[in-house]
């Protein structure tokens, strides 16, 4: 017979990583964060749902910081009739986008739109500078992987630039 | 059509604004002490918590860091209530045993003789007899002495709201970012961003602002300490100049009023203390003023201390922290202090400072409605 004063004292022993663990776990800014990093960070990241064609921000809008697809899928556009909208990306499970918001007070510079029912994670400016006050190690390591994800980016766009220039 | 449903939404929205308003009305007198607790443990929560993030840095336990947070201002706190009672019943012992009522009615005598002698003629004619002037003098010590008991029971009325906010705050504390992400997670997708934007600029504009005010109540209080100490070199004989420091300090929480509120302990203490000591009663402030017990000294003193404080210490420490036109202050707290007393004026300029900011996010919205 089990007893349920032992089951209360070892009550997360062994547990199974969440949901929200496993998706974090897929995005590269939280590459090499320890378990229990991760357990810290669970506690900061917010849950949000959209409906399919819901908008999770738009062009112009005020940029608060990054989502990433826990599930569904979203699609990054230019312009928002059907007539002159230019698709950017489509993102599904465990892509991140507006990571650029994290860094400056610049507006979106595209929409995102939900392709279908989702669940989105959010993690914001505040949320990095919490981080950053309570356990700066942990800040720190997600601050520099930031910057290899970005920095990754750039050298992508400058050969897709130089590929441009050449073919000219 | 359109404009139909329009003008139908604007009614329906007056008519539930309007019910949610008398409903208020209705619950307010059954809520307005918990409110107020709620309000005073966020403020606490919103000065102590730097303190116990980087607490929790260090120690990489909240729980902990907020117990040592309380702990340390627990012990500050008692130290100095601790001590203030002590030492004032020691001064008010010396006081009763150095003078009886028959020499504090021809002390206040001999005090209404040396106004009435100093002031000019035409104001003469306009006092009515200097007995009357002690008399009335006696008379206020003597009910201020009787009043004292019925201060009882507010004392034990206010220790149960201070216990209360005690444990809200401590509540708070450990589980701030959690309230955080629970009160983020109610907004719209619509107004995600936003609400996220408002909530982090209003902890900005109170945090700022209270950690200003806190460090501008220190400058007073240290610089109150040092110009008591100095008047002490005079012969002013103040006692209790570290209390007396401090309480200024605090008042001058209070915009306007609180830095006129913090001279009264001084005067009263120079009163106590110089009673009976003939060379203090005939003291003259630059040898030209009539200053008795050193009261108009204090009085320069602490408008010194201010115009320092006012002019060249808060602009420098809270710079525009809430940036309030001085006649949006001025009627922030009238309203503050109509609706809740020296409380309502204390918390005034915050709560205009955090309707300030909500205001410019609705104006910034209303604008971008489109983006939304």
């Amino acid at each position: 017979m089990k007893s349920a004063t032992w089951e209360n004292i070892f009550k997360g022993w062994n547990s199974s990583e969440s949901a929200t663990v496993h998706t974090l776990k897929q995005v590269p800014i939280f590459k090499e964060l320890t378990d229990k990093e991760f357990n810290e960070l669970e506690k900061l990241i917010h849950h949000r749902k959209y409906n399919e064609g819901d908008f999770v921000f738009k062009n112009r809008a005020t940029g608060e910081g990054m989502y990433i697809i826990m599930e569904g899928s979203v699609k990054i556009t230019l312009g928002t009739k059907s007539d002159n909208e230019s698709i950017l990306a489509e993102l599904s499970e465990g892509d991140f986008f507006g990571e650029l918001a994290l860094f400056d007070d610049e507006p979106r510079s595209a929409n995102a739109i939900a392709t279908q029912d989702s669940e989105l994670l959010g993690f914001f400016t505040q949320d990095l500078m919490t981080l950053q006050e309570r356990n700066p190690v942990l800040g720190q390591k997600i601050l520099f992987n930031l910057g290899g994800v970005l920095g990754e980016r750039l050298r992508g766009t400058n050969s897709l630039l130089i590929k441009a220039q050449s073919n000219k | 059509m359109d404009q139909t449903t329009n003008y139908f939404q604007l009614i329906y929205r007056v008519i539930l604004s309007l019910i949610g308003v008398w409903f208020l009305s209705i619950i307010w007198p059954y809520i307005s002490d918990v409110v107020l607790m709620l309000v005073f443990a966020f403020l606490f929560t919103t000065v102590l918590l730097s303190s116990v993030d980087s607490l929790e840095r260090k120690i990489g336990n909240r729980g902990l860091s907020v117990l040592a947070v309380v702990l340390m201002i627990l012990i500050v706190f008692g130290t100095f209530i601790g001590s203030f009672i002590s030492q004032m019943s020691y001064q008010a012992k010396d006081f009763s045993n150095r003078i009886d009522k028959e020499t504090l009615t021809a002390e206040f005598s001999k005090l209404g003789d040396q106004l009435t002698a100093a002031l000019p003629n035409f104001m003469k004619d306009m006092q009515s007899t200097n007995g009357d002037m002690a008399g009335k003098l006696s008379e206020i010590v003597n009910t201020t002495i009787g009043s004292l008991a019925s201060m009882a029971g507010a004392i034990g009325n206010f220790m149960f709201i201070a216990t209360m906010v005690f444990i809200f705050t401590i509540i708070l504390l450990a589980e701030y970012h959690g309230f955080r992400k629970s009160l983020v997670n109610i907004i719209p997708n619509k107004y995600f961003e936003v609400g996220l934007k408002l909530i982090y600029n209003i902890e900005k504009s109170v945090s700022s602002y209270l950690r200003g005010q806190f460090l501008s109540a220190l400058s007073v209080a240290a610089m109150s300490v040092a110009g008591l100490l100095i008047l002490n070199l005079f012969g002013a004989n103040l006692t209790l100049t570290i209390f007396i420091g401090i309480i200024a300090g605090l008042a001058n929480l209070i915009p306007l009023i609180g830095p006129f509120v913090g001279m009264v302990p001084a005067i009263l203490i120079a009163f106590m203390n110089n009673i009976g000591n003939d060379v203090a009663t005939a003291h003259m402030l630059f040898g030209v003023l009539p200053s008795p017990f050193f009261i108009f000294d204090i009085i320069l003193m602490f408008l010194v201390v201010q115009q320092i404080e006012g002019n060249l210490i808060t602009p420098a420490l809270v710079g525009k922290s809430v940036g309030l036109h001085p006649m949006l202050v001025m009627i922030a707290l009238l309203v503050g202090g109509t609706i809740l007393g020296p409380l309502g004026m204390l918390f005034a300029v915050p709560a205009t400072g955090v309707l300030k900011v909500i205001f410019k996010e609705i104006v910034f919205v209303k604008k971008n409605a489109h983006l939304l």
